[in-house]
């Protein structure tokens, strides 16, 4: 039996611990994203000279001139990014929470083989089947549109949601289910007025990752669009870079205001994405 | 003017035809009337610098306007995603009408895939075709037919820094390549970077090998491996790898140079650390644009051949270098190709040539060559007996690429001379 | 009641039953479509185009056989790719996903202050995309006036410093650093839903009948984080085979294949050396490793259950 007096110590030093490890580690991820919002301060000289330091003098015109539009093409970007986004989270919720709930609580043969038909989409990485999927995106007259590059990006999804709504489908408990039943309504109605609203935060989970995937795709939308008004934000990062080479106070505003809507979006999901794991998907 | 437009309306319902036919929908046209039936074609560069964004715009929106049923799609992409997506779509079987082409081997490969528009009958012995020297449009060709041309050709020369260079007490550039030895051990000694090279990009150090190999074997030595005479492991091609060990060795180049971009490179140049590079004619506009004064070194800023290699059987004359133009990809309607005329001609290469980023290739341009060091790279290139193109797009890609990536090899350390020789001359090999 | 109420369950059971084939139709029916459209038959192409030697342009003529896989194996560039994909996941089993664990234990329970910030904070990096990561990150690696060598500078005056992203020795280390910078946040997170689902009960109780912590980790928590554990490991192998846009956007893999993986490798020895057919064979080899990868960890999975 410890006494009291060890106990406090070790609570003590455990906890001294924790502050000490969690505060080396929100170092680690801190510097970097300070350096690319401040450097974005900075003239070019002193952020050559003194990376770390606050900028001094305080120079607003790289964030002013990228936000005003004068320079590089931030709002088109983030618009472009933002409609595939939407269009990409909207089809992949809707596709795969029915075909997760199929799976999930309607019993017939095939289910099993329909699951893991679905599973092999995790070992292909979207880089692998670049050149045929564009042929297949030309022949369907998809190039140089949006949806060239949301129907891709749902299809690639596809594993991962069913993988994570099934699951959570799979713990909702067959009372529930037995009880719409009895009032008169089929697996879709059970599936309409129970199961989707009980799946709020499974389906914020799945919505968030599937926006998270769409918004940072580089090699997809470069391939398709051909249009430089339709560009998505990554691709304005790298144009942006090609433009300004070695302007390195350009580059790091330019990196850092297309981290803030990710960033945004992230501080108010995440209690959902937390909340989904935990319901039961992980346990899987 | 009338056959024009008689030949415009034919493009034009041939295109939609060919529209109608390779993408299921993904052209929107409006009716064509049969006589003045309105054209469109893509043009594809990657000149993302505003003032050269502007430039191609404002002579798409000239030509527009002089020919209100021509429109003109431009889409501009960076260096490296330029070049990926534009590889997509050549293996898609849909190459954009006009694309930014450096000519060669790579342009080849599209030629024989039947992937671009034969425009030779604009071309030879019309008045077009006059406009420039043979040896510069025959870049552009293939197996004698013509597919794009060309408005800028220029050589790889060295930019340098006088005032670093004459504090190391040299006044004039180095004309043998010992004493150019000798100069990069004494700038190493006043404390400054000799050489600029940003291999991390990897056709800069294809540049040295290159020219190394010319000084040293010639022509010939390019010659005998095309047909087959001789190969890549011959001691032309393995001394110019060792002189690198050799140059490398001195410690020449710059802090993280195997990792370093052209960007990069230029910056250092420009911003006075380095005191030269081995650059194309587009040195000091990159220099200028990575700096942190914007400006690069101005007056400082000098050119110079590669030295002859003593004992070597190339000619100080010979030249390595290469330009921009526009290849015609095979859909592209005549308006496309009238474009491209209108962009090589004698005047608006001069414009372009006044901005002191090209070397024209239209004869009479060079009066709008306005920066002396810009005329000096014209008259080297002028004075060529031999002209090289840039190796890694002179071969085939697969050929281009092996040598770009083993040169980096050598300059790593991770090679011999000679070993990397006979990994190019494999890659050779296995694609002819 | 309960007699009539079961009979009305199972008519209403038959009901349910019969109208299914439609309903299948419906709910799965757009996912399989699209999946098909777009993963599964572009991947059976590109099986195809791997039998070829074919440059991409114009149609299929070259028929090779399985010559392009003879090529792959015996080429020691995609050795050394296969090599670094292998050390990815080796550093990401031994160093980041316990690191994760630990910061899971730490941020993701109970009475500790600032935890939901820390938690929240350690995720950002997980959000940012590979292309902002990787250009951050050159910066930050500079030779000339990056982060790294200011801190070197610093320290000792005149030190010409280093430069990893340009060392053939030295970029995988680096980019090795910036994915575990970039992913530990998505495996805490993951081993915190886990540890979230661990009833406090069971801890409390082995307390009082006076376990360490340590005990209490290794008797309770693990075990009941297994199956998280084994989620996190398979994802973290499979995506570590996969590995594409950190690498390719700082430095492209190079210099001399330093930092080459199976993925950019098939980038530049298939796609950009137009050479369609070999790209082809590296997408199906990537796909084959995965695949026997994905089978023998089921299978030991489902041994250990049994045992």
């Amino acid at each position: 039996m410890t006494t009291s007096v060890e106990s406090a110590r070790s609570r003590i030093v455990g906890a001294t611990f924790k502050y000490a490890v969690s505060l080396i580690v929100t170092l680690i991820v801190a510097i970097p994203l300070y350096i690319s919002v401040s450097g974005g301060f900075k003239t070019l000289g002193q952020l050559q000279a003194q990376p770390l330091n606050l900028p001094m003098p305080f120079v607003a015109s790289q964030y002013t001139e990228l936000l005003a539009g004068k320079v590089g093409s931030f709002w088109r970007d983030l618009g472009n990014s933002t409609l595939v986004a939407a269009l990409t989270v909207a089809l992949d919720l809707v596709l795969c929470a029915a075909a997760a709930f199929a799976l999930a609580r309607i019993r017939f043969r095939l289910s099993g083989l329909i699951y893991n038909y679905f599973l092999i989409g995790l070992l292909f990485p979207l880089a692998v089947a670049i050149l045929p999927l564009y042929l297949q995106l030309r022949n369907l007259g998809l190039v140089n549109g949006y949806w060239g590059v949301v129907l891709p990006q749902v299809a690639f999804q596809v594993p991962w949601n069913i993988v994570l709504l099934r699951g959570f489908f799979k713990s909702i408990p067959r009372d529930l289910e037995d009880a719409t039943a009895i009032d008169g309504y089929g697996p879709i109605g059970f599936f309409y007025f129970m199961v989707l609203p009980l799946s709020t935060p499974i389906l914020a989970t799945a919505g968030i990752l599937a926006l998270v995937a769409s918004w940072n795709n580089f090699f997809l939308p470069l391939l398709v669009f051909n249009d430089s008004s339709k560009f998505t934000l990554p691709m304005g990062v790298m144009d942006f870079m090609g433009q300004h080479g070695a302007s390195w106070n350009q580059i790091l505003a330019f990196l850092t205001l297309a981290m803030i809507p990710a960033v945004i979006l992230f501080i108010l999901a995440q209690k959902y994405i937390v909340a989904g794991l935990t319901s039961g998907a992980v346990k899987g | 003017m009338k056959r024009f437009m008689t030949t415009a309306a034919i493009a034009a319902v041939t295109f939609l035809i060919a529209a109608g036919i390779s993408f299921a929908g993904g052209q929107k046209e409006p009716g064509a009337a049969p006589s003045t039936g309105p054209v469109k074609f893509t043009f594809w560069h990657l000149d993302t610098a505003t003032n050269q964004k502007a430039y191609w715009q404002g002579l798409a929106d000239a030509y527009m306007k002089a020919h209100p049923n021509v429109s003109i799609e431009i889409t501009v992409l960076e260096n490296e995603a330029f070049k990926s997506k534009v590889a997509t779509l050549m293996q898609s079987g849909s190459p954009p009408d006009l694309f930014r082409s450096w000519g060669g081997g790579v342009m080849d490969e599209y030629a024989k895939a039947g992937l671009l528009r034969d425009i030779t009958k604009f071309v030879k012995g019309t008045a077009w075709g006059k406009t420039m020297a043979p040896g510069v449009i025959a870049v552009y060709s293939y197996d004698g037919k013509q597919y794009g041309m060309p408005y800028d050709m220029g050589a790889v020369t060295f930019w340098y820094n006088k005032e670093l260079l004459a504090k190391a007490g040299y006044t004039s550039f180095p004309t043998t390549w010992s004493d150019f030895l000798t100069m990069v051990t004494k700038l190493k000694t006043t404390g400054v970077t000799p050489i600029s090279i940003a291999e991390g990009d990897k056709w800069p150090g294809m540049f040295w090998w290159a020219y190394l190999a010319m000084r040293i074997g010639g022509k010939p030595a390019f010659d005998n491996v095309l047909s087959g005479q001789g190969k890549f492991t011959d001691p032309p091609f393995v001394q110019a790898g060792q002189k690198l060990v050799d140059l490398t060795k001195l410690g020449s180049f710059e802090e993280g140079f195997l990792g370093a971009n052209q960007g990069a490179g230029a910056a250092l140049v420009g911003n006075g650390k380095a005191a030269m590079e081995l650059m194309g004619q587009w040195g000091p506009t990159t220099e200028a644009q990575n700096a942190v004064n914007k400006k690069g070194i101005g007056d400082l800023l000098g050119t110079a051949p590669f030295p002859v290699v003593e004992g070597g059987a190339g000619a100080g004359t010979d030249v390595l270098g290469g330009g921009n133009g526009y290849a015609v990809g095979k859909n592209a309607p005549d308006a496309a190709v009238d474009f491209l005329r209108f962009v090589t001609d004698e005047k608006n290469n001069a414009t372009l040539a006044a901005t002191g980023t090209i070397v024209p290739t239209a004869i009479g341009a060079d009066s709008g060559l306005q920066d002396p060091l810009m005329k000096m790279v014209k008259g080297i290139v002028d004075k060529a007996g031999y002209f090289q193109l840039y190796l890694d797009q002179y071969y085939t890609p697969a050929v281009g690429s092996a040598i770009n990536d083993n040169v980096q090899q050598i300059f790593a350390g991770t090679m011999t001379p000679a070993q990397a020789a006979a990994a190019i001359q494999q890659t050779y090999e296995m694609n002819q | 009641m309960a007699y009539e109420s079961s009979i009305v369950l199972s008519r209403t059971v038959k009901k349910r039953r019969r109208a299914t084939l439609f309903t299948l139709l419906l709910l799965i029916g757009p996912a399989f479509i699209v999946f098909t459209l777009f993963v599964i038959v572009p991947v059976l192409q590109a099986a195809e185009y791997s039998l070829f030697r074919w440059n991409g342009l114009g149609p299929l003529t070259h028929f090779y056989g399985l010559r392009n896989f003879g090529f792959l194996l015996r080429d020691i560039i995609f050795q050394k790719a296969l090599l670094h994909n292998m050390l990815i996941i080796v550093f990401s089993l031994l160093v980041e996903l316990p690191l994760a664990l630990l910061l899971a234990m730490i941020v993701g329970r109970g009475k500790f202050k600032l935890a939901v910030f820390f938690r929240t904070f350690f995720f950002l990096p997980f959000v940012l995309s590979e292309v902002i990561t990787g250009v951050l990150w050159q910066f930050i690696y500079n030779p000339q006036y990056g982060l790294i060598n200011s801190i070197i500078s610093f320290f000792s005056p005149g030190n010409p410093g280093i430069a990893p992203l340009g060392s053939p020795t030295g970029v995988f280390w680096a980019i090795l650093i910036v994915i575990i910078w970039k992913y530990f946040g998505l495996h805490m997170t993951i081993y915190i839903a886990g540890l979230q689902g661990i009833p406090v009960e069971l801890e409390e109780a082995a307390r009082i009948d006076g376990a360490s912590n340590a005990q209490v980790i290794r008797h309770i928590v693990l075990p009941l984080l297994a199956t998280t554990i084994q989620i996190t490991v398979f994802f973290s192998i499979i995506g570590s085979f996969q590995i594409f846009d950190i690498v390719w956007a700082m430095g492209r893999g190079d210099p001399v294949n330093g930092a080459e993986t199976m993925v950019t490798y098939l980038y530049k020895f298939g796609f950009q050396r137009f050479n369609m057919g070999y790209g082809s064979s590296v997408a199906v080899a990537i796909f084959v490793i995965c695949l026997v990868f994905s089978i023998v960890y089921q299978r030991l999975l489902l041994r250990e259950q049994r045992g």
